[in-house]
């Protein structure tokens, strides 16, 4: 075989084996999300978002207490770790630049993003559930923090980074102090970059079920304390699909289908932003 | 006669621990005058620019012996670095609008300076903008993104942005490397009427350009003043071997 056809032979294979990898992931994404909607939209009632959870076997349950309760937890994730997510991730692109700590960060930050989710349910759980001695809405809401913390970091270190550090001398060069040069110049550079940061963000943690098993456990009933074990959507969807009855596998496909709507609508909207943001 | 604006003596500068960049410089900065400041790639002529007004504070590990005067004091000493950055005014190589709108970009300074009152900022905003003859090309779009105009207005919008504060000196490091010939002359044609307002220091590769726009020129060689005098005389009849060498294009 001449020289130019084994390549061909190999770019033939790889290009092959690519393929085939993103067709298996493709299809069993298509298949997923299908099975949702068309499971989730036969299920859909208005009473799955007024009705609160009716006692097993009665008719007219809802999921309201699980729609609020992940709505509180995700709200206080959000609370704590966008704040801290975008002063550590200013903190890593602008003071410490050239410092060995930073550098540290930023690396820990990004081993920190794919620890798996559980591990930080039990973390929360050790420093904070069992000290207190009872789940509650805040833990699940700090185990969701900390799983946004590093992702909001290095997306707002690098949304930072890419602004020209010329632009900042030039707003030095006018007599600007620091922290203004950050707050008024470099932050509204970085702006649309950090807030689709961000909302990818919360559509990773939206989905998390994992590290609210430890920590916000879940409740059948309405609660607005975040100091008492919160319902959340996703634990409310494993314990339903798990459990014997049909109205309550029911509402586990629909619950499904709006988390995941609401899931892939928040990253659509980040992905139009970013387009956006390119175009101008 | 001659009427300085700022002098300095025996400046010597130091960077990154050690690096000697500008070797007992001493010069007089004439006043409402465009000083332009020449030599090959490295000279310190950069270094030398940047003294002014105390750029090197943003990075750590240099010092400075020696004095630039200004308004009776050593400006190297000065503690007000605000205030005094807000005096010299400094115009970078590439153009470097902030990302926000044209008008917010020129009233940036000023809100800096404490000033709030709409009138007065939407006023002081038109006159820098006119100043720096952008303003027609700009009165339809201030309140767009300063990012949608050309390299060329960019850097005349970033000139009046300097401007606006009405600073007393304005430094220029390659302000047209960056730009296109008509751009080019646009600035040059600012910078000689800009001459009635302010005093000029300009840092510049381009022989050409020194010797169409300045009134004193400046040859630095390895950190070292090599000469400088009348921007005629200079590129006429240079008193040392090494600047008729590089005037006339045999090194650098």
């Amino acid at each position: 075989m001449t020289e130019i056809g084994k390549r061909k032979f190999v770019n033939l294979i790889a290009l092959s084996l690519a393929c085939a990898a993103a067709a298996l992931g493709l299809f069993w994404l298509i298949f997923i999300m299908a099975d949702v909607i068309r499971h989730g939209i036969a299920y859909l009632t208005p009473g799955l978002f007024l009705n609160e959870a009716a006692p097993p076997g009665m008719a007219g349950g809802g999921l309201k207490h699980a729609f609020i309760g992940q709505l509180l937890i995700t709200f206080f994730a959000v609370l704590i770790g966008v704040p801290l997510g975008i002063l550590g991730g200013t903190y890593l692109a602008e003071y410490g630049r050239h410092r060995t700590i930073g550098r540290f960060i930023s690396t820990l930050s990004d081993i920190m993003i794919s620890v798996p989710s559980i591990v930080i349910g039990t973390f929360v759980y050790a420093i904070f559930v069992k000290p207190i001695g009872h789940f509650s809405g805040f833990a699940g809401s700090l185990a969701l923090a900390i799983i946004m913390i590093p992702v909001v970091l290095r997306t707002t270190e690098e949304m930072i980074s890419l602004v020209p550090w010329e632009i900042r001398e030039a707003a030095f060069a006018l007599g600007a102090p620091y922290y203004k040069v950050i707050l008024q110049v470099v932050y509204r550079g970085a702006a649309t970059g950090i807030f689709t940061g961000t909302l990818l963000a919360i559509a990773r943690i939206a989905g998390e079920t994992a590290p609210l098993l430890f920590t916000s456990f879940n409740n059948m009933f309405l609660t607005t304390n975040m100091n008492e074990p919160m319902p959340s959507l996703t634990v409310t969807i494993y314990q339903y699909a798990m459990g014997p009855y049909d109205d309550w596998h029911e509402m586990a496909w629909a619950a499904s289908f709006v988390i995941t709507l609401f899931i892939l609508g928040l990253t659509i909207l980040g992905r139009l932003i970013i387009r956006w943001k390119y175009k101008n | 006669m001659s009427d300085p604006i700022m002098t300095v003596k025996k400046l010597n500068f130091y960077y990154q621990g050690n690096v000697h960049a500008v070797k007992n410089m001493s010069l007089e900065i004439e006043k409402n005058q465009v000083t332009a400041l020449i030599g090959p790639s490295g000279c310190g002529k950069t270094t030398f620019l940047r003294c002014f007004n105390r750029m090197h504070d943003l990075y750590p590990g240099h010092r400075h012996e020696g004095e630039i005067f200004f308004e009776n004091s050593n400006l190297l000493e000065r503690t007000d670095i605000t205030e005094l950055r807000s005096r010299i005014g400094m115009v970078f190589q590439k153009p470097t609008p902030f990302p926000m709108s044209v008008f917010d970009n020129i009233a940036y300074g000023l809100k800096l300076k404490g000033i709030r009152n709409r009138a007065e900022l939407a006023d002081r905003v038109e006159q820098a903008l006119k100043q720096a003859v952008i303003w027609d090309e700009t009165k339809d779009r201030l309140k767009q993104s300063a990012n949608g105009l050309s390299g060329g207005q960019q850097q005349r919008l970033v000139i009046a942005r300097a401007l606006a504060v009405e600073p007393d000196v304005l430094l220029f490091d390659e302000p047209t490397s960056a730009l296109d010939p008509i751009s080019t002359g646009k600035i040059e044609e600012l910078m000689v009427k800009l001459k009635q307002d302010v005093t000029i220091i300009i840092v510049t590769h381009n022989m050409q350009q020194a010797a169409r726009i300045s009134d004193q020129t400046a040859f630095m060689y390895m950190g070292e003043l090599i000469e400088c005098d009348k921007t005629e005389r200079m590129f006429t009849n240079p008193k040392q071997k090494l600047t008729e060498e590089y005037i006339t294009g045999r090194f650098g």
